[in-house]
Formats: C-alpha cells, structure tokens, sequence
C-alpha cells in the first residue's frame, strides 16, 4: 500500500513498496523505481502542544500500536489498525498510504487501458463499477484507497513535503476532477511527514468501515469520526468519509446539523440522512449512501454514549 | 553486495531493485516452505519473519532485507518442532497445506507476543482471529487453527510430541512437503503463455520469430487450436520458455499476431438475446469445455442455448398445468421466484503448475493435479506417446477443487516446450490466470415454482436453469432437483447459456449448491406458507433414509428448538435460524486397485490416487493399520505416482469409497501370505500379533481391485438412479461406460442448520453458528473427515455471502483476478461449527465409507439464505448476500 510520493523523470518512487510491488508484478508500473531512503523520517515527535508530528515513513503498524498516539488521536490509530493485513503494516508507511494508487481493478489490470495510465477515458463508468464512487466528482470513478488520507481529514492534519509546508489533505489529494492522478503532489515532491493539530479537550474519535468480511478488505464505505460532547450537545464535530469519493469527503452538512444539538437519536438519524448531501451515485454504487448513513449513526451513536 | 541473515545463515542479495524477497528465498536459496498465493499481501501465504516481524516476502523488496535477519518456515522449529506447529499438527489445523506455512509463522510470531505478555492464558477466538487475519486458506481449516493456536499458546504442546492424524502433516507444517511449483530440476527452464486480450477473434497468424530472437529464450510454441479461433479473453495463444520468468515475460510481449476481430457476447443475459453473436459454430461444438464430473449427453442446441436438457424430468406437462392452473387460481401455496447465484472461483492457493522433463523417450511431468493416473493417460494419447513412456507425478497438491481434473494448458504448454526446448520446463500460472481461465462454478438463473396440494404434499415442481457456462457446456442443475423430495410431476430444464467468457469447470458437487439455493429456499417458503416446522416438512417430503435420520437428529438440537426470534425483530441487529438439506451421489471408481506389501518389515501402501488435501493418504494408512492392529504413521503409503496401481481420480468425492474395499481386499490377502510364510506363529495372548508377524516376515505383495458392492438390504438403500426410473438407469450407465464412473446404492446426505446475524445499517451477515450433520457412512479418518466438514461449511459461507467473479460485459475481462476482489472467507468470518456424523447406511461397501467432500457444501447457503429470511423478513435470492443486496432488500420490504 505503500508507494511513496509520484513519478519523476528519473523514476516512480518507492517507500515499503507494498503497493508499487504488486503493479511491478503485473506489469502496471513498467520503467525505473526510485528508493526513497530517507533515514529519520519514520518516527513520532510530540510538541510542546501535546501535537504529533509523524514522519513519512512511520510504518501503518507503528502508529497503529503507539500509546500516545491511540490517546491523543485515537481516529487516527483505528483507522491505521483496521486497514490492509498484518503483514502489509508491519511494511507499509504512512507517506506510502498517502499516496498509493488506485486500487480500481480496471487500473490494475495490465490489459486493459484507463485514465490513470495514460488513456482516453474510464472503462468503470460504463462498466462494472460495483466498487466505484457515490460522489461522482471527476472523470474516474475510483474511490480514494488511502484510509489514513481520510482519517487525516477528518483530524484537519497538514502535510510537509520536500518542497512545501502545511498542505491540507485537501491540497495533497485535489479535488477529484483530475482522473489522471492519485493525489496533486508535484513531479518529484515527496512527502516528509504529516503534523496533527493539538487533540481538544475532551475529544473523542472512531473509525469504521463497512466490508463484506471481518477483516481484510478494501472498504466499500469508511468513516472516521470525531466530537466533543459537553453540556449536553455536540460542541465540535469532523466526520470524514473514504470510499466513496475520488477523494476523502469532510460531511460537512452532517457535521453542521450535529453541532449545538444534544446527542438523541433523532439528532443523529437525521444527520446520517444528510450525509449523503451532495452525492451522486452512479447506477451500481447507490447502496454506498445507505452504508454512509449506517457508518454515521453507528460512530456518532457510539460517540454520544 | 548487500546481504541477509536467513535461518542463521548469511545469503547474498540481488543488486535487481525489482527483486523480491520470496523470489530470492524461493527460486534463489530453493527455500520452497514460503510459498507464493497472492502476490499482494492479502494471503499471508508468503509470510517471513523480517527481524522477528512478520511480513509479506511478495511485496518486499529483496534490498530491504539487507543487513537484516530474515527466518522461514524452515527456521522455525528447526531443531526441535515450535509448539505452534506440533499444535497444528495435533488440531489437524491444516488440509492441502499450501497456506500452512504462513499460518505457520504469524502464528509463531503470536504465540511468541502472547507469551510475553499473558503467559500461558488461553487466547480468545477474536484476538485469534485478528491476529491471522492476513491469512487465507482456501481450504477452510480455520477450525482447527483456531484450537490450535489456542491450546499452544495455553501451554499444551511444550515440550510434548505428537502424532498427527494426518499422515503427512509434519511434512506441511515445516514447509518441507513439495508441491509442483517446488520442482526444480537442473537446467529447468521458466515457461509462460501469450493469452488473448480480447474475447472473440480468428488469429491468422503468429510470429514466434521476435520472441526467439531474445537472449535467453530456449523455446518458443504456438498454442492455438486447429481454427485459429479464440473464444474468450485468456485463450491460450503461445507459450514461450526462457532462462527466467522477465525473459520469458518479455518475450511474449513481443510475439506479433495478425488477427481479425469477431463479434463477441459476454454473460448470461447479452448471450440469450436473439442477435447475441454465436460462440460456437455447429463444426467448433466439440470444443466447449465440460463443467460436469462425468460426460454429458446429447442436447438441442442453437445458438448460444444448450437445452433444455431435460431427461430428469416427469410428467413435464403435469407439472407446468398444474402450476400453472394454481397460478391462474392465485393458490396461496404456490411459490414461484427466479433465484441467481454468483460465479464462483475454485482460488486454489497452489496454482495450476507442471514441470515436464523428456530423458530420452521417457517423459516425466510434475502436475498439480487431482487425477494422476488419468492424467497419464490423456497425456500418453494426446501427444501420441506408449502408456509406459509417460509418467505423472503430484507430491502433495495445494488445492484442486474440481478445477484439476482433467490436462490442462499449463501441462499441455510445459510438455510442449519441454520437448521443443529439450530442457525440463516449468509453467506456474500467476493469480490473475488463476483467477481468471482456470474454471469456475458458473453463475445460474434459476426459475422454481413449487406447488404443495391443500393435504399437504409435494405435488408439483417446475425448475428451469440457465447456466454462466462461458465456452463450455453440460451443466445440470434442475436434473439434481428428481433426486431429492418426490412428487407427483417435476418439469426439470437445464440449459447451458455458453457466451465469450473463459470455460466453466466441475466445482465441488457441480451444479448442486446453486440447485440447493433455489430448491431448499423455495421448500422453506413453502413451510412458511403452510405454517409447517421446515424441518418437519422436508421429513414429510423426503424419503431418504439418511437425510430421515438427520431430521430427526436436528429436530433436537437446542438452537432449533428454541428460536424464537422470527421478522418481528425491529433492532439494528436480528438474529434468524434456517436449515437445508442436501445430497450428493456416492460414487466410485471401477478399476481401482492398491497393491500392500512387506518391505523389510514395514506395511507399504501404493496406489496412483493423490491427496490435494482431503486426507486419502492417511484414509489408506488408517484402513491398514487398523487391519494389523499397528499405528497409522507405521504404514507407508505410496501415492501421487502414475505409475503405481491404477487409483482413483480426486473428484466426485470418489477417493475413500474407490480405496478402501481394494486395501481390505489386499490386506486379507497379504495376512493369508505372511501366515503362511511365518516360521513361527506369535504367542498366544500377544499384544501385538501382527506387528510380531510383520517384523519377521519376508517381502511379499497383494494386490486388491475395487469389487462391486454388495446388494444393499437396509430399508430405503437403493440407487437414486432407480427412483428417477428409466432415464436413471440409462444415465447410470452412461457414467460408468463414459466417464469410468459407478454411481451406488445410498445418497451421501446432509442437514445444516445455522444461526445468522444480521447488521441492518451495514448489511453485515455474521454467521454465528453451524450445525453440520452428515451421513456418509463409517468416518475412516474422524479428525480429517471434521476437517473436510467444516471446510465445506466455511466454502459454503464464502460462496453465500462473499464470492462474486466480476467481469467487464463488454470487453469479457475477468476484473476480480486478485485476491482482493474476489473474497474467499477469512479465518474471523468462521462460526462456530458442529458436526455431527451418522455413521449409517453404507453397510453394503466394503469398509461402510463414501465420501464427504462434496456433499457437505451443499446446503450451507441456502440454509444461510433461510436463516436470514427468519432473521429479516426478506427472502435474498441472489448470491453473495452482500452488505449491498441486505441494505436493498431492506429499502425494498420499508418502501413496500
């Protein structure tokens, strides 16, 4: 899952290579590898803040497992937990996660052309799309892979690279109008670490996401959720929402008819109902926004106890 | 150069960046026990410990091991055996052993973080199961893994030898048990095949000339058939070997194809409409696929329809006025639905393989097959060689399923280049050709209608089904519904849907879990609307003496007898329980023979039959050494060698059935022999006669041949052959003259009944538990029979909620060929399973044993489908009951 950064002239970049090895297997990722070796960036700093700065190449198990981590940011650490196998976290970074590439089994069948690899349109749109997005934002219909891009959202994070400071996931990922590519860094730019703001008094977070199995798939729908409840009403809330975009999605009209409610059932249910404000699914995708309202009432319900 | 320390021992690296760690450790350091499944990080299969953590060897790059200390399956225990592995040996934690090894070493690896932190608590199934969560084993052994891993962690194997039930399982659990893929001769070239990219083309030509001119290529074949024609993406179209699978890789890459496209259909519905171009011309019918055990008969065809076949019926037009007449009536009884089940693929974990080797006129193939003996032969006729020149050789099998009963084109491709390049060649299918061309059970189209008369009997059934057959033909689906609940009139039509997609094949009781999922669904309805108990209804219904005995046992099973929970449930979570019946022939193969000799003292066993996981090795071992009064792991057993006495095929849960009354044959012959060569009988009272007898008995041999069975003389045992009248007995025959297939007297039976949960906001099905009864006679190995039983439950589970091959409708790719898109269960989605074995009705086979591979899947979805009817309200009628379908049908029954 973890190819760190984008292409340059002199090749595509590799940080654990658990997603460029699988593409460099079947003959996706033809061309030159660049290692990314950059000794120093795999750890964890805490500020004076109580905020964390992790680098780029803390591995998914790391964080996963870190104390600190589970306690001031514990979105962040579930979400880390509950993606790919053991054997891939052990491995996989987090710049990596960040900027793996799509995971649309058009994309990563060598035969078969797409936007992503240079061609003229997407062959999921008017195909099987099963898996594809319920916020139809761009000309690919792939979900966003990276749980840790909507966890990071959801925690309002900010990026640093090799060239600049304090990109927003936003910023790092787009907008989802450009099919061509995985996220908006430049040729060459590498991701250096990731910096989580101070965790708010009181605050809380989960993550879930919505597969077939138990374990160990991508996820047709993910959430990560956080809120502060005091006084008998949602004083902050950030949902964030994987799987169902080009790019993670803030649910910003969910988050807006939480905040300054008292955290009932009622508040919730119908806050899960607006999380699909904005949505358009495509003809295969629609039960995406029924798991989206689901995923909703679940975390926010499990929050609000 | 860089290097690592590997169990121990310092190993250079390769400077290639492309190079990965299960590469290196495999083909490099001939470290075999890591074996290569996936090949992204979702099997676990490939798992080393990379300084004591385990990580996926597919995905790493060999350089990142540098100045690293890497340790394998053959690491572990090398000295003494680890817990972990004596406990899977114990537990019988494993079947064809193929994903053992990674189970193997994440399982160390957490008994080893256990340890430190609980000492010797006992591990709960959730923290096991998140633990191995990486890991699949297509299989299904998850049941004893997880009371494996529980009882080493809790102390129980330290320091404590075991003996397996399963013969080889040592073997398997040091990754030292060779599969096809493991085969590596000297001066063994790589050979891989040029596919078509497209789903229906004539190729005119193909230009080997590029390919050859590569450095390092030794051999370059066409693969394409007389016509010239490919009829699916993934036809097989060359096949080229060279020093290493890049080269070979980068050599197909450059074959030229002069090719004219041809119109091309792909699926189920688009192959049915009338101006669906043809697949297969009047003159090309011969050479559809077969995705039956046995051969086929004769069939309308046009177009793309095969069908109806429709032999099975009776009383066709009874049955279609009736039904009719009750629909016009709007009978409240009559329930009539279309159901649709999924394809689903075999997911072997050892691909297709064959390493083929010429030494003069002799050839010898290695070949991950389910049939060696049969492999020969077809092998000797299609390259027109003597029987005695050819000779097959399957070790151990990772997997078959049904999808490695016949010669395939990864044999076909390595003999040939083989014999072009006169150097031994290797093919190995990577997982997108495994996933993709190796056969499937073909998705359905079932349409039932089942009419109950106002008394209360089965009086009418009509089932029509259209099978996803791709570039094959000869399914049977309805057909299977004559031989289970007898009516009045039964219209049974099958028809092959055949369209540009790469051929079906047998899977595991071919036709009849999706003939189930109709069947056993619409009987459910049917006691639904007769305010009827379900499994009272099929015990009124069915006559089978087994599936009889097996109501009544799951009449008192305390889930059954006291749920209550029924559609009333409004909560997020609802709990349901169905229950399903199912059956399957009990066959046999004529000819088989073993021969049990005396060789220096020891009990040798020989028969060219072979184990791909379902324990034949250890049924004969068992059969022997119970005869003598010694232990199992006394016996040698010779298997997986053409050579040997002819045996049995792997398919059509033919093993046990075909070996066990040849072996007591012999082994009554080969005790009248010892006696009668013993100097000196042992002592009266001897604790051990035998074992005395044998130590001082010269080397001598007895041969056994597979006899017919005896008449049965149990009420109700009879072929069901007999009670689907003439036509039975006709098909019976066909069988046996065809297909070197006997079909018995008896039905190998089984009753599930399982408690589901359903999570209604995320459409979750969570099968809690499953009660499996089975009859299929005497248990001769009862810890690998469990094995088989709870691995058919799990396969069952996969095939109702998760497995779905997905295809592009236009183009004909196959889109789920990874391991991530098609979902095969993992270890944490397994219930908790009982199993119950009648162990009656076979007292006319010699041994009183038949088989259980096939009939224990059987009823697993459609009794999970109930459950979740009983659960929600709603009747799913199609496969995988997806979080998907369950949010649907829910929006459906809310919006109604």
């Amino acid at each position: 899952m973890s190819e760190a950064a984008t292409m340059t002239a002199a090749g595509e970049f590799r940080a654990a290579g658990t997603d460029l090895s699988e593409r460099r297997r079947t003959g996706v990722s033809k061309g030159p590898v660049v290692d990314l070796v950059l000794p120093g960036d795999d750890g964890i700093v805490w500020g004076a803040d109580g905020a964390a700065t992790i680098g780029a190449f803390a591995t998914i198990a790391t964080i996963a497992a870190d104390t600190r981590i589970k306690d001031a940011y514990p979105g962040v650490a579930a979400t880390a937990l509950g993606l790919a196998t053991p054997q891939i976290r052990h491995l996989a970074t987090l710049g990596g996660n960040l900027a793996q590439r799509s995971r649309c089994w058009y994309y990563r069948n060598p035969h078969i052309a797409c936007l992503k690899k240079g061609g003229s349109d997407c062959p999921a749109r008017a195909g099987n799309h099963l898996y594809g997005v319920a916020f139809d934002l761009g000309p690919c219909v792939a979900p966003h892979p990276s749980s840790m891009a909507a966890a990071l959202l959801a925690y309002e994070a900010t990026v640093s690279t090799d060239r600049r400071k304090a990109l927003s996931i936003a910023e790092l990922l787009g907008n989802g109008s450009d099919g061509r590519a995985d996220h908006a860094l430049q040729a060459g730019e590498t991701i250096r670490s990731i910096v989580l703001p101070t965790p708010l008094q009181g605050e809380r977070a989960l993550y879930k996401r919505a597969i077939s199995r138990s374990y160990a798939e991508w996820p047709l729908v993910e959430i990560c959720a956080r809120a502060v409840i005091a006084d008998g009403a949602f004083r902050f809330v950030r949902i964030a929402a994987g799987g169902i975009a080009p790019v993670p999605l803030r649910l910003q009209a969910a988050e807006a008819a939480l905040e300054g409610r008292p955290p009932t059932e009622a508040t919730i249910a119908n806050a899960a109902k607006l999380a699909a404000t904005g949505a358009k699914p495509l003809p295969m995708t629609g039960y995406k926004l029924d798991l989206l309202d689901g995923l909703v009432r679940d975390l926010l319900g499990a929050l609000a106890k | 150069m860089s290097t690592m320390t590997i169990n121990g021992k310092s190993a250079a690296l390769p400077e290639d960046r492309d190079a990965l760690l299960v590469d290196v450790i495999r083909d490099g350091l001939d470290l075999t026990g890591t074996k290569l499944v996936c090949g992204s990080g979702v099997c676990g299969a490939c798992t080393v410990l990379l300084d004591g953590v385990p990580v996926a060897s597919c995905l790493l790059p060999a350089q990142a091991a540098a100045g690293k200390s890497v340790t394998t399956v053959e690491g572990i225990g090398e000295a003494n055996l680890h817990p972990v592995q004596k406990a899977f040996m114990a537990h019988d934690a494993l079947q064809c052993g193929f994903c053992t090894p990674g189970f193997i070493v994440e399982a160390t690896a957490f008994f080893e973080r256990w340890r430190a932190a609980n000492g010797i608590a006992v591990p709960s199934r959730e923290e096991i199961g998140a633990a191995l969560s990486g890991h699949l084993c297509r299989c299904g052994a998850y049941e004893g893994i997880f009371n494996a891993v529980a009882a080493a962690c809790a102390g129980q194997f330290d320091g404590r030898d075991v003996q397996p039930p399963r013969v080889e399982a040592g073997a398997k659990v040091t990754g030292a048990a060779k599969y096809t893929v493991d085969i590596r001769h000297d001066g063994q070239l790589e050979g891989v095949i040029l596919r078509s990219n497209v789903a229906h083309a004539e190729i005119t030509n193909v230009d080997l000339a590029p390919a050859r001119a590569i450095p390092g290529v030794i051999a370059a074949v066409s693969l394409l058939g007389d016509d010239g024609v490919v009829r699916f993406v993934g036809a097989p179209v060359a096949a080229v070997a060279a020093r290493d699978r890049k080269t070979a890789l980068a050599a197909i890459a450059s074959i030229r194809l002069t090719s004219q496209p041809m119109p091309a259909v792909v699926g189920l519905d688009d192959a049915r409409k009338p101006d669906a171009p043809v697949v297969f011309d009047k003159s090309s019918r011969k050479k559809a696929g077969n995705v039956s055990e046995g051969a086929g008969g004769p069939a309308p065809w046009k177009g793309n329809l095969r069908g109806p076949s429709a032999a099975f019926s009776q009383k066709a037009k009874k049955a279609r006025s009736w039904i009719g007449s009750a629909r016009d009536a709007q009978d409240p009884l009559l329930f009539e639905a279309t159901f649709r089940t999924a394809t689903q693929q075999h997911t072997c974990l050892e691909p297709h393989a064959a390493v083929a080797r010429f030494e003069g006129d002799r050839l010898t193939v290695h070949v991950s097959t389910q049939a060696v003996f049969h492999l020969a032969e077809l092998i000797a006729k299609r390259f027109a060689m003597a029987h005695d020149k050819v000779r097959v050789i399957a070790d151990h099998v990772g997997g078959g399923f049904g999808s490695k009963a016949s010669l395939g084109t990864e044999t076909i491709a390595a003999i040939e280049l083989a014999r072009a390049a006169k150097a031994p060649v290797r093919v190995v299918f990577d997982r997108h050709e495994e996933l993709s061309v190796t056969g499937y059970r073909p998705a359905a189209e079932m349409q039932i209608a089942l009419l109950p008369s106002p008394e209360g009997a089965l009086k009418a059934l009509t089932f029509n089904a259209y099978a996803d057959t791709g570039a094959a033909t000869n399914s049977t689906l309805a057909g299977l519904a004559r031989l289970i609940y007898p009516a009045e009139a039964k219209e049974l039509s099958d028809f092959d849907v055949i369209s540009n997609l790469p051929p079906g094949a047998p899977f595991r009781g071919p036709g009849g879990p999706p003939m189930a999922f109709a069947l056993e669904q619409a009987v459910d309805e049917a006691a639904l609307r007769m305010k009827v108990d379900p499994i009272s209804l099929r015990k009124r219904w069915d006559t089978n003496p087994n599936r009889r005995r097996l109501y009544d046992w799951a009449l008192g099973l305390d889930v059954w007898r006291n749920r209550k929970n029924g559609p009333a449930q409004t909560g997020r979570y609802r709990r349901g329980v169905g229950v399903a019946s199912g059956y399957w022939l009990y066959i046999w193969q004529p000819g088989s023979s073993i021969e049990v000799a005396v060789k220096g003292g020891r009990l040798v066993a020989s028969t060219s039959t072979q184990d791909i996981g379902q324990g034949s090795r250890t049924v004969i071992a068992n059969t022997v050494a119970d005869a003598f009064g010694i232990e199992p792991h006394e016996v040698e057993v010779r298997i997986g060698d053409s050579r040997l006495p002819e045996g049995p095929g792997a398919g059509g849960s033919r093993v046990t059935a075909s070996v066990i009354p040849p072996t007591l044959i012999a082994v009554q012959k080969l005790k009248a022999a010892i006696e009668r060569s013993a100097k000196r009988m042992p002592a009266p009272g001897s604790n051990a006669p035998w074992r005395e007898l044998l130590a001082a008995s010269p080397d001598l041999s007895a041969n056994g041949v597979r006899p017919e069975d005896s008449k049965p003389t149990a009420p109700g045992v009879r072929s069901p052959l007999r009670d689907a009248g003439f036509i039975g007995i006709i098909f019976g025959w066909m069988m046996r003259r065809f297909s070197n297939l006997a079909i018995g007297a008896g039905v190998p039976s089984s009753v599930q009944v399982v408690e589901v949960e359903v999570d209604t906001w995320l459409g979750h099905v969570r099968v809690l538990g499953v009660h499996t009864g089975i009859a299929v006679g005497r248990i001769a190995a009862p810890a690998l029979a469990r094995s088989q039983a709870t691995g058919s439950v799990i396969q069952g589970i996969g095939y109702a909620l998760y497995e779905a091959r997905e295809t592009d409708a236009k183009s004909g790719h196959v889109l789920t060929s990874n391991m991530e898109d098609y979902r095969i269960p993992g270890i944490a989605d397994t219930p908790e399973i009982d199993v119950h074995f009648d162990e009656a009705g076979f007292d006319h086979v010699m041994g009183g044993s038949v088989g259980i591979g096939e009939v224990a899947t059987v009823p697993t979805s459609p009794a999970i489908a109930n459950a979740i009817r009983d659960a929600i309200g709603v009747r799913l009628t199609e496969t995988p009951i997806t979080p998907a379908r369950i949010v649907a049908a829910l929006n459906a029954r809310s919006a109604a």
